[in-house]
C-alpha cells in the first residue's frame, strides 16, 4: 500500500491506494460524462419533437387545401342567356352573364326549388369563379355557343369544406350550411356527381375572396420577384464590402467604426428597416409603393449586415499561407483577392447569403411598412407590378374569417417551407460544389 | 589567415546577456559580385523594432543561410528582401537594400515587379487550390510570360523539371496540387516559384514540415538551383544550413552577428554567440 | 586559465560525453607518457622484466584507443557536435591515434631493451637514449597538459622543441655511426639503440602532431605541415 498521507487526504482515504482512489473518481467521472450526454440528446430530442409537431400540425390541417371539391353540371351556353351575339366582339364576351347559365344549368339538376331564398341558396353551391372558365372555354371554342357540355365546375367554399369533412369522426363541419343544400349534396354525392380533384386553382391563381378561388401563385412570385431584386442588390454589394473592409481597408478608427455599425445593423429590428424603406425610397426616390422593387430594396438592406458579416468571415477563412504564394509569385492584391480568395470563400459566402435570402423571404414586418400588404388578385408579372408575398399571404389568409382560408393558411405556409427547403438545398448543392481543399 | 583573433572559446559564454553585439558582423559580410546588397537596414514593426543596422551581401549564385534562435529577425530580414513584408501592418523597413544596384524600397521599383524578380517558398507548402499544371502556370501567365498554350507547357515542363518533380507528376498535371505528399508540394511551390524565372529565391524555412527524405530532396534541389538561381534561405536546422549553404549568416536578436564561409561557421565561428548557438549552449 | 566551456550545453548528457572522451584520452595519455618512462628505463638498466611489462601494456593502450574511438563515433553520430565541440571530438580522435603509435613505438623500445639484454650492452649510445627520451617525454607531458588545460600558447611553446629533438636524433645518429665504423662488431648491438632513438624520435614527432590537435581544438585553425617561425 502507497504511502499518500497529506494533509488534504481524508482519514477514509488512509485505507485506499491510490489506484483505488483513482478508481473511484473515475466511476464518477463516467457518470457525469454519462448524464452530460444524456442532456444532449434530451434538448435535441425536445428540438426535434418540437418540430416534428410543427409540421404534422401544419400538413394535417393544409393537405386539403391541394384538393379541391368539383360538381358536376351540364352547361349549356346559351346565347340568349348570355346575351351574346358576336362571340369576336370583346365587350359583348366580357359583360356576358357566364354565372346565368351556370344558375340556369343548377336550376335543370335540381328541379322544383322554388322561392327566392332557395333560388339564392341553390346558386350559391357553385363558385362565383366558375362563370369565368366558361367564358375562357367558349373563347376557345366559338362552336360550344348554343350546345351544352358535362363539365365538372369547382364548388362553393363552404359546400367544400362541408364535403371535405363529411367523411371525418367529428361528422360533417355544417357551419352556415342549410339543412336544404345538405340534401342537395347528398344527393349530387349519390349521383357521383360530386368529387375531389387536385386544386390547380391554388398554384396558378392569385389572391381572391372566394377561398375557393384564392392561390398562392401571386404571392409566390411576388417573393421571387422580391428576393431577386434582393439577391441582385444584396449579394454584390455585401460581398465588395466585405472584401474591401478585409483586404483593403486600413486598420483604424474609421473601419472600426464601421465594422462595429455593421455588426449592430444586424441586430436593429426589421421594422425599422419597413420604416426607413418608406422613407427614402416611397416618399424620397418616389418608388411606387406595393411593388417587389421596393420590397426587395428594403429587404437588401436587412441582408446586407448578415451578408457582410458572413462575407467577412469566409474571407477570413482562407488560409494566409494561400495569399502569401499569391502575393510570392507576384500577384497584385487585387489578383490575390480575384484569383484565390474569392473563389475559395466563395462557398462561405453563398451560405451567408442564402442564409440572408431565407430570413428575407420569411420577412413579413418591414414589407407591412411599405404596402405590400395589400389585397392583390392580379399575378404579378415584373418587379413593377403590385404584388405581396408569402409570409404576408400567409397573415392575410390567417386573418380571413372564412372557414376555408384556414386549410389555404397552412397550405401556404407549406409553400413557404418547400420555398425555403429548396434554397437550403441549392445553398448545400453550391457549397459541395464550390469547395475546395486546401 | 593572418590576424588570429583572440581564441574565443577562452571566454566565458555563461552569461548571454551581458555579451555586447559588435557594431559590424564579424566575418565576411560583404561579397564583390553581389546579387543583393542590404546596408544599414532596420526593420520596425510598429514600435517594436526586429532588425537592427544588419550590412550583408548576398552573392551571385551562392546559397546563403540564415540561422539563428526563434525570434532572431531573420525571417523578418527575408521578408524584407521581396517587400512581402509591406502586407503587415505597421512593418517600416529603412536603409537600402539593392538587387543589381536598384534600390528596392523606392517608388520606381513596384512591388509586384520585385517579386516576379525575386521569388518566394514558404514554410508551409502552399500551393493553390488549383491542378498541378495551373499552380506551375499561375506565375507566367499573370505576367504573361507564354503567349502560347505550347510555350505555357514548356514552361511548366522545364519547371517542374528543374524542381525534380515532373517524372513523379507527369501524368497527373490535372489533378489537385494539394493532394500531393508533403514534400511534392514544396516541389510543386519551387516549380511554382522558378516557373517565372527570378534572378533570387527566399526560402523561409522550406524543410519545417518535411520527413528527413523529402527535406533531402529539397536540399538536392537547392544544390541544383544555386548554379542558376541565387538562394537566401532561413534554417532552424544548423545541420541543413550547413549541407546546403555557402555563406552561414548568423542573427540573434535582431543582430547579424556573424557571416562567414559555411565550413569556417560550423567547425570555428568567430564569434562567441555563434559558437553558443551552434553548439547548444544557451539557456 | 579558462577553459573549453564543455559544461554549459543545453544536454547534460552532452556535456557528460565530451568529458568524458576527453578524460579517457588523458588517462590513456598518462597511461602512454609511463608506458615511455618504462621502456627508456627498461632499456637504460637492461631490465628485461620491465621490458616485458611494458609489452603487455601495450595491448591495454590498443583497447583503450578502440573504445574512445567508439565513443567518438557514437557521439557525432547522436550529437552531430559543431564547432568547438566538433574540433574537441576531431582532435580527440587525432590525439588518441598519435597516442597509440606512441604506445606502439615505446613497444618497439622495449624490444630492444629485450635484445641487448640478451646481446649484451651496447658500447654506447645510452646517454642519447636517456637525453632525447626524457626530451621526448617532457614533450608528450606538456601537450597532453596542453590539452587538458586547451592552451594553445603552450602547445605552440611545446611544438618548437621538436626541432631540437630531431637535431639531437641526427647528431646521435651521426655518432653512432662513427662507432660502427670504428668497432664492426658492436653494429648490431648499435643498432638495436638506433632502433630505439628512432622510436623516441618518433614520440617526438607524436607529441607535436598532439600539440597541433590542441591549437586546431583552442583556436580552429590548423598548422600542420605550415612552418613554424
Amino acid at each position: 500500500m502507497t504511502d499518500l498521507k497529506n494533509g488534504s487526504v481524508k482519514q477514509a482515504n488512509l485505507n485506499l491506494s491510490r489506484t483505488e482512489i483513482i478508481e473511484r473518481s473515475l466511476a464518477k467521472r463516467y457518470r457525469a460524462e454519462k448524464r452530460f450526454r444524456c442532456y444532449g440528446i434530451m434538448a435535441i430530442v425536445f428540438g426535434l419533437m418540437c418540430v416534428a409537431l410543427l409540421f404534422t400540425d401544419i400538413i394535417s390541417k393544409g393537405y386539403k387545401a391541394f384538393a379541391q371539391t368539383y360538381i358536376q353540371l351540364e352547361v349549356t351556353y346559351d346565347a340568349n342567356i348570355l346575351g351574346i351575339t358576336d362571340l369576336n366582339d370583346p365587350q359583348q364576351v366580357a359583360l356576358g352573364d357566364f354565372q346565368g347559365i351556370v344558375k340556369q344549368a343548377l336550376k335543370n339538376r335540381f328541379e322544383g326549388v322554388s322561392g327566392r331564398k332557395a333560388k339564392r341558396e341553390l346558386y350559391g353551391v357553385i363558385s362565383n369563379g366558375a362563370g369565368y372558365r366558361l367564358r375562357d372555354r367558349l373563347v376557345a371554342n366559338h362552336q360550344l355557343l348554343n350546345q351544352s357540355e358535362t363539365l365538372w365546375l369547382v364548388a362553393d367554399d363552404d359546400i367544400d369544406t362541408y364535403y371535405k369533412s363529411m367523411g371525418s369522426d367529428a361528422g360533417p363541419f355544417v357551419g352556415r350550411m342549410s339543412e336544404q343544400r345538405q340534401g342537395w349534396i347528398e344527393q349530387l354525392t349519390e349521383a357521383d356527381e360530386v368529387e375531389l380533384r387536385f386544386n390547380r386553382n391554388f398554384f396558378v391563381q392569385g389572391d381572391s375572396r372566394e377561398p375557393e378561388l384564392a392561390g398562392i401563385r401571386g404571392a409566390a412570385m411576388g417573393s421571387l420577384f422580391t428576393l431577386i431584386i434582393t439577391i441582385l442588390l444584396s449579394f454584390p454589394i455585401g460581398v465588395a464590402a466585405a472584401v474591401y473592409l478585409e483586404e483593403f481597408a486600413p486598420r483604424n478608427r474609421w473601419t472600426d467604426l464601421i465594422e462595429v455599425n455593421i455588426n449592430n445593423l444586424a441586430a436593429v429590428p426589421s421594422i425599422i428597416f419597413g420604416l426607413l424603406g418608406l422613407a427614402i425610397f416611397i416618399n424620397f426616390f418616389h418608388v411606387p409603393r406595393s411593388v417587389p422593387l421596393v420590397g426587395g430594396l428594403v429587404l437588401t438592406l436587412m441582408t446586407l449586415p448578415t451578408i457582410i458579416i458572413s462575407s467577412r468571415a469566409a474571407i477570413k477563412a482562407v488560409p494566409p499561407s494561400i495569399r502569401e504564394a499569391a502575393i510570392g509569385v507576384g500577384a497584385s492584391p487585387m489578383q490575390v483577392v480575384l484569383h484565390h480568395v474569392l473563389p475559395l470563400a466563395m462557398p462561405g459566402m453563398m451560405t451567408g447569403a442564402i442564409i440572408g435570402m431565407a430570413q428575407a423571404l420569411g420577412e413579413t414586418a418591414p414589407l407591412l411598412m411599405i404596402g405590400m400588404v395589400a389585397f392583390i388578385v392580379d399575378v404579378p408579372g415584373g418587379f413593377t407590378d403590385p404584388s405581396t408575398v408569402l409570409p404576408v399571404q400567409i397573415f392575410l389568409w390567417a386573418d380571413s374569417p372564412e372557414r376555408a382560408f384556414m386549410e389555404k393558411t397552412s397550405a401556404a405556409i407549406m409553400v413557404l417551407l418547400a420555398f425555403l427547403i429548396v434554397m437550403n438545398t441549392l445553398a448545400v448543392i453550391l457549397r459541395k460544389k464550390m469547395e475546395r481543399r486546401w | 589567415m593572418t590576424n588570429v583573433p583572440e581564441p574565443l572559446l577562452k571566454r566565458g559564454v555563461t552569461a548571454m546577456d551581458n555579451v555586447q553585439y559588435p557594431d559590424q558582423a564579424v566575418g565576411e559580410p560583404f561579397a564583390n559580385d553581389h546579387k543583393m546588397s542590404l546596408r544599414n537596414v532596420n526593420v520596425f514593426y510598429g514600435d517594436k523594432q526586429a532588425i537592427f543596422d544588419v550590412n550583408i551581401d548576398i552573392a551571385r549564385n551562392e546559397v546563403i543561410a540564415m540561422i539563428g534562435p526563434s525570434g532572431c529577425g531573420k525571417s523578418t530580414l527575408l521578408r524584407s528582401i521581396n517587400r512581402m513584408n509591406d502586407t503587415v501592418e505597421g512593418c517600416v523597413v529603412s536603409g537600402e537594400l539593392t538587387l543589381d544596384g536598384e534600390d528596392i524600397y523606392t517608388t520606381k521599383m513596384d512591388p509586384v515587379a520585385l517579386r516576379a524578380r525575386v521569388g518566394m517558398v514558404f514554410q508551409k507548402p502552399n500551393p493553390f487550390p488549383k491542378t498541378i499544371y495551373d499552380n506551375v502556370a499561375y506565375g507566367p501567365r499573370l505576367h504573361g510570360l507564354a503567349s502560347r498554350r505550347a510555350e505555357l507547357d514548356e514552361i511548366v515542363e522545364t519547371s517542374l523539371t528543374r524542381a525534380g518533380l515532373w517524372n513523379e507528376v507527369k501524368d497527373r498535371l490535372d489533378q489537385p496540387g494539394t493532394g500531393l505528399s508533403g514534400g511534392q508540394q514544396q516541389r510543386l511551390c519551387i516549380a511554382r516559384a522558378i516557373a517565372i524565372s527570378p534572378e533570387m529565391i527566399l526560402m523561409d524555412e522550406p524543410c519545417s514540415s518535411l520527413d528527413p527524405i523529402a527535406t533531402a530532396k529539397i536540399e538536392e534541389l537547392i544544390a541544383e538551383l544555386s548554379q542558376n538561381y541565387t538562394i537566401a534561405i532561413v534554417t532552424h536546422s544548423m545541420q541543413q544550413a550547413a549541407r546546403v549553404s555557402h555563406r552561414t549568416a548568423y542573427f540573434h536578436l535582431g543582430h547579424l552577428i556573424e557571416v562567414n564561409e559555411t565550413e569556417k561557421v560550423f567547425t570555428a565561428p568567430e564569434h562567441e554567440l555563434t559558437e553558443a548557438y551552434i553548439t547548444g549552449r544557451f539557456g | 586559465m579558462d577553459k573549453l566551456q564543455l559544461d554549459q550545453h543545453i544536454s547534460k548528457q552532452f556535456n557528460e560525453d565530451l568529458e568524458d572522451i576527453k578524460t579517457s584520452m588523458l588517462e590513456m595519455g598518462g597511461l602512454v607518457e609511463k608506458q615511455v618512462g618504462d621502456a627508456i628505463k627498461a632499456l637504460e638498466d637492461a631490465d628485461s622484466g620491465l621490458a616485458e611489462r611494458v609489452i603487455e601494456v601495450e595491448s591495454r593502450i590498443d583497447d583503450m584507443e578502440m573504445d574512445i574511438d567508439e565513443t567518438c563515433t557514437t557521439l557525432i553520430a547522436r550529437r552531430q557536435p559543431a564547432a568547438s565541440d566538433l574540433r574537441l571530438v576531431m582532435a580527440v580522435t587525432k590525439t588518441i591515434r598519435d597516442l597509440e603509435r606512441i604506445g606502439d613505438e615505446a613497444q618497439k623500445v622495449a624490444k630492444m631493451a629485450i635484445k641487448l639484454s640478451e646481446e649484451g650492452v651496447a658500447p654506447r649510445g645510452y646517454t642519447e637514449v636517456r637525453h632525447i627520451g626524457n626530451c621526448v617525454r617532457k614533450m608528450l607531458n606538456d601537450s597532453l597538459d596542453a590539452f587538458s588545460r586547451f592552451d594553445a600558447e603552450a602547445a605552440i611553446a611545446t611544438m618548437k622543441e621538436d626541432r631540437q629533438v630531431d637535431m639531437d636524433y641526427k647528431s646521435a645518429l651521426r655518432e653512432m655511426i662513427t662507432y660502427m665504423m670504428e668497432d664492426p662488431r658492436s653494429i648490431s648491438r648499435s643498432m638495436n639503440i638506433l632502433w630505439a632513438l628512432k622510436s623516441l624520435e618518433r614520440v617526438g614527432d607524436h607529441a607535436k602532431n598532439i600539440c597541433e590537435q590542441v591549437v586546431y581544438l583552442v583556436q580552429g585553425r590548423d598548422i600542420r605541415r605550415k612552418k613554424q617561425s
